[in-house]
């Protein structure tokens, strides 16, 4: 593993057009240093998730040091989870969080910027949780 | 010597901008660089400077007052970094 690589992040919505947002935005908040890759919609561009798009996201995603997982609601998990259970041509490693969709991205992505390994990258994304904006 | 490893370092800022999504981005990367643990307090909040949900939940506008602290080796330039944030960041916005 490249000491000096970020971890990457995966955006995975049944949108196409709110992981490409939500990945612009956090990659401007985070400064641009860290690839966000959007997985949204399904392969004839309809909403849904897909595993084809996501496993491409990892691979674009992946710099050395990991690649960390943002779903948006419950059923991305499952396609994720379908992916990761065979995980033989993915880069590792490779985690799903349990976070937040847009503040979950954003933190990972400001703390993969700082240089920060994939646990303290998805530890950021779970403790967006108990951020408040108010 | 002692070992400088308690330093302290405090400053006030005063915004000249309101601290929008890029700024607090910025300041928090820079921030998670050092080893001190760094916070910003506005009003009688205050936040780790390392979270950016945090700085960006300070809500912190144009004219307030924002203390950055500093505690650790490298409190010092923690906290030059940070403030020169501050002030460059919330005087384009964004």
């Amino acid at each position: 593993m490249n000491p000096d690589a970020t971890v990457g992040i995966v955006l995975v919505s049944h949108s196409a057009a709110l992981a490409e947002g939500a990945a612009e935005l956090a990659s401007q908040v985070a400064g641009g240093t860290v690839p966000v890759i959007p997985a949204g919609g399904t392969d004839d561009g309809g909403l849904g998730t897909s595993a084809a798009k996501v496993e491409r996201a990892i691979k674009q995603a992946d710099r050395g040091a990991g690649v960390l997982i943002v779903p948006d609601l419950g059923s991305a998990v499952l396609t994720v989870r379908a992916l990761l259970a065979d995980p033989e041509d993915l880069p590792g490693p490779v985690e799903l969080v349990d976070a937040p969709f847009i503040e979950g991205v954003v933190a990972a992505t400001v703390t993969a910027a700082a240089g920060a390994d994939i646990a303290a990258v998805r530890g950021a994304a779970e403790e967006a949780w108990h951020a408040r904006k108010l | 010597m002692p070992a400088s490893s308690e330093q302290v370092v405090t400053q006030v800022i005063t915004l000249t901008g309101d601290l929008h999504a890029r700024p607090a981005g910025q300041l928090a990367v820079a921030a998670a660089k050092f080893d001190a643990d760094v916070s910003l307090t506005v009003g009688d909040r205050t936040v780790s400077a390392k979270s950016v949900l945090a700085v960006m939940g300070l809500g912190a506008t144009s004219g307030q007052q924002v203390t950055a602290a500093a505690t650790g080796p490298d409190a010092e330039p923690a906290v030059a970094a940070v403030v020169a944030i501050l002030a460059d960041a919330t005087a384009v916005g964004g």
